[in-house]
């Protein structure tokens, strides 16, 4: 991605972001409240297409396609996909909400729609715990394993990127426990990238950390390096949590 | 893919026509009555109509030729006034301090139990109310009139002050509510007593609110047809005294369009028309007090210490208490009236029998008659008022011009009084559809009536239903109109059903609207949509003007006063199945959450017993 602005009407949310997110890692994005981390995340899946008054200059690129150059929104989400920060299941069947994604994108049969479901939830983890009720409703299951399912339903489209708005923001330790253990594995699939506000989460999981602070990004590099020697100030401040 | 931005867009544009059809309507409304009205005005002249004392139609009259008749409506301007202050100042003010009541003086089931009983009593119907009026109150109110009989302006208050009622206090108690707690704290934190932090903080800052509520009251009791007709005495003179008999404009109406000659008929529809300026008015005043809120708060907050003192304050807590305790009383004695009274008049002959002219009076017909209104209109209005719905929740911007006049469309709408649709309905689908009176135009007639009710309804709903949900559904790829079908309608189901719920109820109750369109008098089995019929309420108002046919009055009243209250409840239920299926998500994931820390827990002193 290359020099990135974006403005909420008058306010100049990213200050000329230029950031590359290697594939198959996952990559942290940490900063305080405001500072336009999870505005960067809905850039990679222009979510923020939604807002009005929302503009964008720069180039966003995929693999080496401008995302913002092509019409084909549905598309990209379908490559790209995400998880909020609290978990939103729709209020219908398990099976239904996996199989949501696939279903916009046209697949029908039942026979194929089965496989994609199983191999979701396997990816996710909860296969085992799940497949004896998948017609009861999602709304039934706790915090975390609506997570979980959300998960499940963002991989069922089998996206290149897996984008996670503080995932784990609402949830109590254990399922955070699970879902962290989740995203070490994701990553043989799929690229992630994480917006979090727990800097302990951010040094166990990721490979990468970006450092924003008011629309800036301050640093960027390998974890462990940003975490033991950052080369900024306001970065070994905020991460010994001095401000923020 | 272009496929699906045509698709989308054409989504989008459908869903707006259906909204933009309730300005349509409107207009088409306001400019139906003008159009009527205008040769009669100038048969008669503006100034003779308004201000005219006397009215004396002339069934003979003509255009073009000098009338004989006067057509001046000034008593019934003044009586309809007069009987609107009074109904406000009955209903207003017991509506006010039951609202108090509900809001901060009583909790759980006592308050759930309160609430239904100002619900049920706003979905009780006018014709239930009038006939009420006739057999119970006036009876009563008959031993203090001089003439002993007691129709007139005190009888046509108090009715309309109950009917009012529910409209204020649950419209004021919404806005009593919604002052934050921190101002009701905050005085009680200086050392005020209870009933003074109510009155003198929370009251003031909640006066846009109630004032809104109060114009409410007032934009029904103007346009409240039906019962006014049963009780007011219906004599074209001005109100002399509590006792004496008068005439308001919808009653006029009622009483004059069946047999009404060429300019009475003209003059008829003026009247619709005065009444229609009254509703542009208060809609106009409503969205005025509703705006400037601030400025009204703070210059009046210094009157309202004057106004309340220590004790009055008391007083007006056991004010509040006791006026809804009146309103749960006079709940009850109505339905255990009609009960009664209903009850044992129950038979085959009456309830399902056929009807036969002067031999037997059977009510069969008039329930074929209501199930068949209530099939077309809902058919007719619920795709049209969801998909407007729809527009103003999911597509328009608060701040577009035209999602503006389509807003204050739709509080036209809901504010024309019922008689007046009616006055629409019979010159526009009556006349398109052959001339005479039928189900089909009485059904789309009250379909533009339900408009407003399904809309709005329908949008509360759709707002209550998380942005995360959309959000999810559009991360995953899917595009707006595929979002709106599968997700967000799903989610808001329950409430949907019930606005489909009370706008079946709204079609039971109403009986203005069908006496022009669909017919007036008792009629055999419909044979299809195109013939005559009355519904359930007009046949009640049929009954009740007969002295013949008591009894059978009674039985019809019970039958619609039952299907009416069984409707209410569902409504209820279904709104609440609502609020418990996002509710329930939440607290499902707090006591999964409050599971898991105790195991946690255990796991912990586990690990360190070891």
């Amino acid at each position: 991605m290359r020099k990135a602005n974006l403005y909420y009407g008058d306010f100049h949310a990213l200050k000329s972001i230029d950031i590359e997110i290697p594939a198959q890692k996952v990559t942290a994005f940490i900063g305080p409240s405001g500072c336009g981390k999870t505005t960067l995340l809905k850039c990679f899946n222009r979510m923020n297409d939604l807002v009005p008054e929302c503009k964008l200059t720069g180039e966003f690129l995929i693999g080496g396609e401008d995302i913002y150059k092509s019409k084909d929104v549905t598309g990209l989400r379908k490559r790209v996909g995400m998880v909020f920060q609290k978990p939103n299941p729709f209020p219908m069947s398990i099976y239904d909400n996996v199989a949501y994604g696939p279903r916009v994108f046209g697949i029908k049969k039942r026979a194929q729609l089965d496989e994609i479901i199983e191999r979701s939830l396997r990816q996710a983890a909860m296969w085992e715990e799940l497949k004896d009720r998948l017609n009861r409703s999602a709304l039934g299951l706790s915090g975390g394993q609506q997570q979980r399912l959300c998960i499940a339903r963002a991989l069922a489209t089998q996206p290149g990127v897996l984008l996670m708005d503080e995932p784990t923001s609402a949830l109590d330790p254990g399922s955070t426990a699970k879902i962290e253990e989740l995203m070490s594995e994701l990553k043989k699939v799929t690229t992630v990238v994480i917006v979090t506000h727990n800097m302990q989460q951010a040094a166990r999981i990721s490979d990468n950390t970006g450092f924003f602070l008011l629309g800036e990004l301050v640093e960027y590099g390998q974890t462990e390096q940003i975490f033991s020697a950052p080369a900024k100030e306001e970065t070994q401040r905020y991460i010994s949590g001095r401000f923020g | 893919m272009k496929e699906k931005s045509v698709k989308e867009a054409c989504g989008k544009v459908f869903f707006a026509v259906c909204a933009v059809l309730c300005i349509v309507a409107a207009a088409a409304i306001f400019l139906f009555i003008v159009i009527k009205s205008v040769p009669a005005l100038q048969a008669t002249g503006l100034g003779k109509f308004l201000l005219g004392q006397t009215w004396a139609p002339d069934a003979n009259d003509v255009y073009g030729q000098p009338i004989s008749g006067s057509y001046g409506i000034l008593p019934m301007l003044t009586g309809t006034l007069t009987a609107t202050v009074c109904a406000l100042l009955v209903g207003g003010t017991l509506g006010f301090f039951t609202a108090v009541f509900l809001a901060y003086y009583c909790k759980g089931k006592i308050k759930t139990v309160f609430s239904s009983v100002i619900n049920l009593l706003a979905g009780v119907p006018s014709v239930i109310f009038g006939f009420f009026g006739i057999k119970v109150l006036m009876p009563l109110f008959n031993v203090f009139s001089p003439n002993g009989n007691s129709s007139g302006l005190l009888l046509t208050s108090v009715i309309l002050g109950m009917m009012i009622f529910p409209t204020v206090a649950s419209l004021s108690k919404t806005a009593l509510e919604a002052v934050p707690a921190a101002y009701y704290e905050g005085a009680l934190a200086l050392g005020a007593t209870r009933d003074q932090a109510v009155f003198r903080t929370v009251v003031p800052a909640a006066r846009s609110g109630v004032t809104a509520a109060m114009i409410l009251g007032v934009g029904r009791a103007l346009g409240e047809t039906m019962a006014v007709v049963m009780v007011a005495g219906n004599s074209p003179q001005y109100p002399h005294g509590l006792f004496s008999s008068f005439r308001t404009l919808t009653a006029n109406i009622v009483l004059e369009m069946g047999y009404a000659g060429e300019v009475q008929m003209g003059a008829l529809f003026a009247t619709g028309g005065v009444l229609l300026a009254f509703v542009a008015f208060t809609v106009i005043l409503l969205s005025l007090v509703t705006s400037d809120k601030k400025n009204k708060g703070q210059r009046r907050k210094k009157r309202g210490e004057f106004l309340f003192g220590r004790r009055l304050c008391s007083a007006g807590k056991v004010f509040g208490v006791a006026s809804a305790l009146f309103a749960l009383a006079f709940l009850c004695a109505l339905i255990v009236y009609l009960l009664v009274m209903g009850l044992p008049h129950f038979s085959v002959g009456l309830l399902f029998g056929d009807y036969q002219y002067g031999q037997q009076v059977s009510i069969w017909p008039s329930v074929a008659a209501t199930l068949m209104t209530v099939g077309i209109s809902l058919v007719i209005a619920l795709p049209l008022g969801i998909c407007a719905a729809v527009f103003l929740s999911e597509y328009a911007g608060s701040k577009n011009p035209l999602v503006r006049i389509i807003r204050s469309a739709i509080d036209i709408l809901s504010g024309v009084p019922s008689i007046v649709y009616g006055l629409f309905g019979a010159i526009t689908f009556v006349k398109l559809l052959g001339g005479s009176y039928s189900i089909a135009a009485g059904s789309l007639t009250v379909s533009v009536m339900l408009l407003p009710t399904v809309i709005r309804a329908t949008e509360e709903s759709l707002r209550a239903v998380p942005m995360a949900l959309r959000e999810g559904a559009l991360a995953l790829g899917a595009g707006k109109l595929r979002t709106i079908f599968t997700v967000v309608l799903p989610s808001a189901l329950p409430g949907i059903v019930a606005a489909a719920i009370l706008s079946v109820g709204r079609v039971m109750s109403e009986s203005a609207p069908f006496m022009f369109t669909m017919g007036s008098s008792l009629q055999p089995m419909p044979e299809g949509a195109m013939s005559g019929g009355t519904t359930l309420a007009v046949a009640l108002y049929y009954l009740s003007g007969e002295n013949l046919y008591t009894d059978e009055a009674f039985a019809c009243a019970c039958v619609l006063m039952l299907i009416v209250l069984a409707l209410n409840v569902a409504a209820e239920a279904a709104g609440r199945a609502l609020q418990k299926k996002f509710q329930g998500e939440k607290n499902a994931s707090r006591r999964n959450k409050r599971a898991q820390s105790k195991s946690l827990l255990r796991r912990f002193s586990r690990a360190q017993e070891h």
